[in-house]
């Protein structure tokens, strides 16, 4: 039963290409690099013909890409991320480095700017080799990234390499089967049947009962169930390709964008990265007490009233205020962010932090309100009027100390705020007075010495309690990235539960071959053999239907 | 208080239906069936009171209880036992349920070691996700877990413990240390329960140097209490009070200063502890039985047909695999985006459910393309197990994260 | 056939695209500049309400100061700051001092009082943020082609410490 090889010249759209083709007992064309024969299933290739194990069944033995003789270094490189087993080394090789990549604090948590002295200092030398290796950002690092690369690579070309094939061989699948590919089957029954026809006809509906579909042809029959399932590891290979190319898409302008900042109470403050504004209305820690056990408390959550406006002009100039406009409002919680126009808001955490934002300062002239001052603690405007007097705000100290006698801030919080007023009277006399309002401090610097100082009182004054830090993102990619991962489950679904499984029918004369494949269960699929024979008044063991005793291939 | 009531019926009845289990092996056939039967309605009844156990802690709290790594742990041997079931009604072998109700009863016992008081949920866990996502990969881990008893059954069963050769030596090594594994786990839960229940304490203070937010040093004290006797006391810290243990009134040595946090020490002393007192009690049952423990056990298992151990091993990760990979990795991403705005952020817990993912995908492979079945399938459902549970536990308590729970 | 071989081909030039694609943009991450890098561009504007671009300096030696009136060094090294200015601004020499995030009610006070006449730079954390500046004062030295050649972290003096010698930076810097 050799081959017989053939020199077959074929025009495919335009292009000539020389083909060797080997040709079947049966007649069939079979394609360079078949195992088994497309149309009756004869081992074609020399190695498989001479043995006598179990046929390898894999791709029904059509020919693939990658098993092309003579690689070329195109070849070489299907090859190489065709196989299996390097698919199994690059997902093991992978996971150990993600191992390595658990076992210290990576950068992007770690509570400080200079990361490099931080390992060394937290961990020692154990830290100083590991940032210097690069594990300090294990999942950012150019060869982890490499390592997935390879995976999709792995993926795309491993599933073509197999699917076309098998697609056009489960395709052109006939029910007429060689003897020897049968005897060759792992599920295997010889028998004998008095009259092809009944039996045949029996046979068909007990099959069709257990939701095979069944072809006929002479005294052959094929009865297939499940093929779908086949499918199964090529739809979750295409649904992890889907899922890397969205994430990969995340480096594209606009796609992704992740910055977080913070807002006092009354503040409000420009969204890095976007046009918008945040103002913090109010924050609310929630306290919920239950009924049961000991009044424990059940429930706790803090969220932001929030309003976003949008800038409609002056946005980058320091001496102007920007034009808002509001959008809209929500209260941001944890699991409740604010979403608008692709941004979304979410509340990471929350300080509290109590700092005056603004005071207003009652000014009197012999014990008489002129006027009052209201001072924006954070940015306070230069100058004010009140009635005939003009005000301007020529010093500042957010939180007063002194450095060597001389006036400074320690910080730039409002802590302490002391203010230089430059008055300048109805008169035109100019006064400058220098006021503490926390320390119930203020003096008259320079002024008319005859009459009487100024005084300023603290009429009133807003503060802000919490200090709310929340995250603004974009993440385009996500609705992408969820249908390859969900793909990819309907996928491991229809291979892992389903089974393909075949059997086939071949009578001569009177005696009757059965033989029966499939990609996995075959506990399974014997019981089924056995329970289908029964019906045609073959009883047998289902454990008996067990062929693998046949030298092992 | 109710709750606890009914968790220790639990408790008790997994414990029947272990013995149930046990009982099976040692009769014929038809008796082995029905023992096994009678097993099955046992772990059946424990299932339905330690679900109703839950739902009263639900019912208690205001929120599922899966939200600590106690409730967690629990509720996972509560899986273990309903993957169990369902396993069963597939292959009706009740020798899985030997080695599958003791590892809920261990499960549920290690979790009954931490801090069992109902707490509020933190705002983040405030989320339907919560439920879905924790249950989920509770039940996937679950039907990986009964894997791995089968797949640790298969092994017991056919490693020959005569085998001289050096592979074969391997594979009792592999098997030995597999049991002193659970021995050490066992060994710490007695451990705990036993000084604690004798109402053991040793505390000490340690005074660690740390830069507060104006980059100043400060010295901050810290406090830690012991339950176990201190082998290993934190670094750098002062004795405050020692109950006397079998004469040691100082603990014997420093834990070294790499080791940041209080914390850090008492936990180095729990797992030396553990690993001690789990080698000892290997090294007396060797003494006693003179052969490895496997050798002994295995006896049990003839008569089981491996190629079912084999098959229910790989049904098991199969049906399993699908259900972690939505549990613990879909659904716990789109809950990580609702609540924080990132559906993956590299925290170790994340990393490692990766990892047990990337392992069960690589097992898959290795069985259904490259044709691994039999002992060397087996032994990859062992140590995908064992990552499983560092993921559950070891990342808890070694790596300090955002899953971080409380630790012993 | 040969059309599998293109098949195979564009498909490994998407991946190797990919690849080129994600790994750059790991490569090109901005870190904060280091000496021997170029200086980071920025716009931002003075005190004086003019706009002032970095790149606009090049062809001249630039010290970049970044300062606030709460930090006590920075208040201590601004009068030598200045001095430096006045002396060596005929040989070319810009000195821009980046403020962080004060309001300028009280830069103005301070610099008045200082006598500071080299131009004022208001920061919101943006620029400071781009340089990767956490602790202060913090002064790079970039020379005309708009590399830096050192940066000073902490408060610097003329002749006491050799690492924070503001004379003899200024001095490395021109010779070129």
């Amino acid at each position: 039963m050799k081959p017989s090889a053939g020199l077959v010249v074929f025009k495919q759209g335009g292009a000539l290409a020389l083909l060797t083709n080997t040709k079947c007992e049966c007649g069939h064309q079979n394609p360079v690099g078949t195992v088994l024969c497309e149309a009756c299933g004869l081992p074609v290739q020399q190695e498989v013909a001479e043995s006598d194990g179990l046929l390898e069944m894999r791709y029904e033995g059509a020919a693939r890409r990658s098993q092309k003789s003579n690689p070329k270094l195109l070849d070489r490189i299907w090859n190489f991320f065709s196989s299996v087993k390097v698919a199994v080394y690059l997902i093991i090789i992978t996971l150990l480095l993600s191992i390595l990549g658990t076992l210290l604090p990576q950068v992007n948590v770690v509570p400080s700017y200079d990361p490099a002295s931080y390992y060394a200092e937290e961990y020692g030398k154990l830290g100083e080799l590991y940032y210097s290796l690069g594990l300090a950002d294990t999942f950012g690092s150019w060869w982890y990234k490499g390592l997935v690369l390879m995976i999709a690579a792995s993926l795309i070309i491993c599933s073509l390499d197999r699917i076309i094939p098998l697609y056009k061989a489960l395709k052109k699948q006939q029910p007429v089967k060689h003897e020897t590919f049968l005897k060759r089957q792992k599920v295997l029954y010889i028998g004998e049947v008095a009259d092809a026809e009944s039996w045949l006809k029996e046979a068909e509906e007990a099959i069709r009962e257990r939701r095979y579909q069944v072809t006929r042809e002479g005294t052959s029959l094929l009865g297939e169930k499940n093929r779908f399932s086949r499918w199964g590891p090529y739809i979750n290979h295409v649904g992890l390709i889907i899922l890397l190319a969205a994430l990969l898409t995340r480096g594209l302008p606009g796609w992704y964008m992740e910055q977080g900042f913070s807002v006092n109470e009354g503040q409000t403050v420009s969204i890095p990265g976007t046009n918008y504004y945040l103002k913090n209305l109010k924050f609310t820690e929630v306290k919920e007490v239950g009924p049961h056990v000991s009044g424990q408390e059940l429930q706790f959550a803090f969220e932001t009233d929030a309003i976003l406006y949008r800038c409609v002009a002056d946005c980058n100039n320091p001496f102007a205020e920007p034009q808002l406009e509001e959008v809209l409002q929500h209260k941001i919680r944890p699991n409740e962010p604010l979403k608008y126009d692709g941004y979304s808001i979410y509340q990471i955490d929350y300080a509290f932090s109590p700092q005056a934002t603004i005071m207003t300062l009652n000014v009197l002239r012999d014990g008489q309100p002129i006027g009052e001052l209201v001072l924006n603690l954070t940015d306070p405007a230069p100058a004010y009027q009140l009635g005939d007097v003009s005000v301007e705000l020529t010093g500042y100290y957010p939180e007063l100390t002194s450095v060597d006698g001389v006036p400074a801030t320690k910080s730039r919080l409002p802590n302490n705020p002391a203010f230089i007023l430059d008055m300048t009277l109805a008169d035109g006399t100019t006064e400058q007075y220098f006021v503490v309002p926390f320390q119930q401090y203020q003096t008259r610097i320079s002024g008319a010495e005859d009459s009487e100082p100024l005084t300023f009182e603290i009429g009133g004054m807003e503060a802000s309690f919490y200090s709310s830090y929340l995250m603004v993102k974009v993440e385009r990619a996500l609705p992408y990235v969820l249908a390859g991962a969900l793909i990819f489950l309907f996928g491991v679904v229809i291979g892992l539960y389903w089974q393909h499984r075949r059997i086939w029918v071949r009578i001569d004369g009177s005696r009757l071959i059965v033989a029966a494949h499939t990609n996995k269960n075959w506990y399974g699929l014997r019981d089924e053999l056995a329970k289908i024979l029964d019906k045609t008044g073959i009883e047998i063991d289902a454990k008996s239907l067990d062929n693998s005793g046949v030298g092992k291939s | 208080m109710v709750a606890f009531i009914l968790y220790n019926l639990s408790f008790i009845v997994f414990g029947i239906s272990v013995l149930g289990k046990r009982w099976s092996n040692r009769d014929a056939d038809s008796h082995m069936r029905r023992w096994g039967g009678i097993g099955l309605w046992i772990a059946i009844l424990g299932l339905i009171s330690h679900a109703s156990f839950t739902g009263l802690r639900w019912a208690a709290s205001g929120h599922i209880p899966v939200s600590n790594l106690y409730e967690f742990l629990t509720f996972f041997g509560m899986m273990v036992t309903l993957a169990f079931i369902v396993i069963y009604a597939i292959y009706r072998k009740p020798l899985i349920g030997l080695f599958a109700m003791p590892l809920s009863v261990v499960i549920v016992a290690y979790g009954a070691v931490f801090p069992s008081a109902v707490t509020p949920l933190i705002p983040q866990l405030q989320s339907i996700w919560l439920y879905i996502h924790v249950t989920l990969a509770a039940l996937g881990e679950a039907f990986l877990a009964v894997g791995f008893a089968a797949g640790f059954m298969y092994l017991l069963r056919t490693v020959n413990f005569k085998d001289r050769s050096a592979s074969g030596k391997r594979q009792i090594r592999g098997v030995e240390y597999t049991l002193i594994a659970l021995i050490t786990l066992i060994a710490f839960i007695v451990l705990v329960f036993s000084f604690n229940g004798a109402g053991y304490r040793a505390e000490f203070v340690q005074t660690l140097i740390e830069e507060d937010e104006l980059g100043q040093k400060v010295e901050v004290e810290q406090t830690v209490t012991y339950i176990i006797p201190p082998i290993v006391k934190p670094h750098n810290s002062v004795q405050v009070e020692m109950q006397p243990f079998l004469g040691m009134k100082e603990p014997l040595f420093e834990a070294p200063a790499w080791m940041k946090g209080v914390n850090a020490g008492r936990k180095l002393n729990t797992i030396i502890w553990s690993l001690a007192v789990g080698l000892i009690l290997y090294g007396l049952i060797r003494l006693i039985i003179r052969r490895p423990l496997g050798a002994v056990v295995s006896p049990i298992m003839n008569g089981i047909d491996e190629q079912d151990l084999d098959e229910i091993s790989y049904r098991a990760i199969a049906i399993g695999y699908p259900i972690f990979t939505l549990g613990a990795l879909i659904f716990a991403s789109i809950w990580a985006h609702q609540a924080w705005g990132r559906f993956w952020a590299w925290d170790p817990k994340e990393t490692w459910a990766l990892i047990t993912w990337l392992f069960y995908t690589a097992y898959l492979h290795l069985r259904l393309s490259r044709g691994w079945q039999g002992t060397k399938s087996a032994w990859m459902s062992v140590i995908g197990f064992l990552i499983i549970m560092f993921t559950l536990i070891g990342v808890n308590l070694v790596i300090a994260g955002l899953h971080s729970y409380a630790g012993v | 056939m040969a059309r599998n071989k293109w098949v195979q081909l564009t498909i490994l030039a998407v991946i190797i695209a990919a690849g080129a694609f994600t790994i750059g943009a790991n490569l090109s991450k901005t870190p904060a500049p280091k000496v021997g890098e170029t200086a980071p561009n920025f716009s931002l504007y003075g005190l004086d309400g003019a706009a002032y671009e970095l790149n606009d300096f090049i062809g001249h030696p630039v010290v970049l100061n970044f300062w606030g009136s709460f930090c006590e060094p920075c208040v201590r090294e601004m009068p030598l700051l200045q001095k430096k200015y006045e002396k060596y601004r005929d040989q070319g020499l810009v000195v821009l001092g980046v403020n962080l995030d004060e309001s300028t009610v009280t830069i103005n006070n301070f610099i008045r009082g200082m006598n500071i006449t080299f131009p004022i730079l208001l920061d919101k954390n943006v620029v400071r943020k781009q340089y990767g500046v956490y602790n202060y004062p913090t002064t790079f030295f970039i020379d005309e082609k708009g590399v830096i050649r050192q940066e000073i972290v902490g408060e610097m003096n003329e002749g006491s410490l050799p690492s924070h010698d503001i004379e003899k930076a200024i001095k490395r810097l021109l010779s070129g």
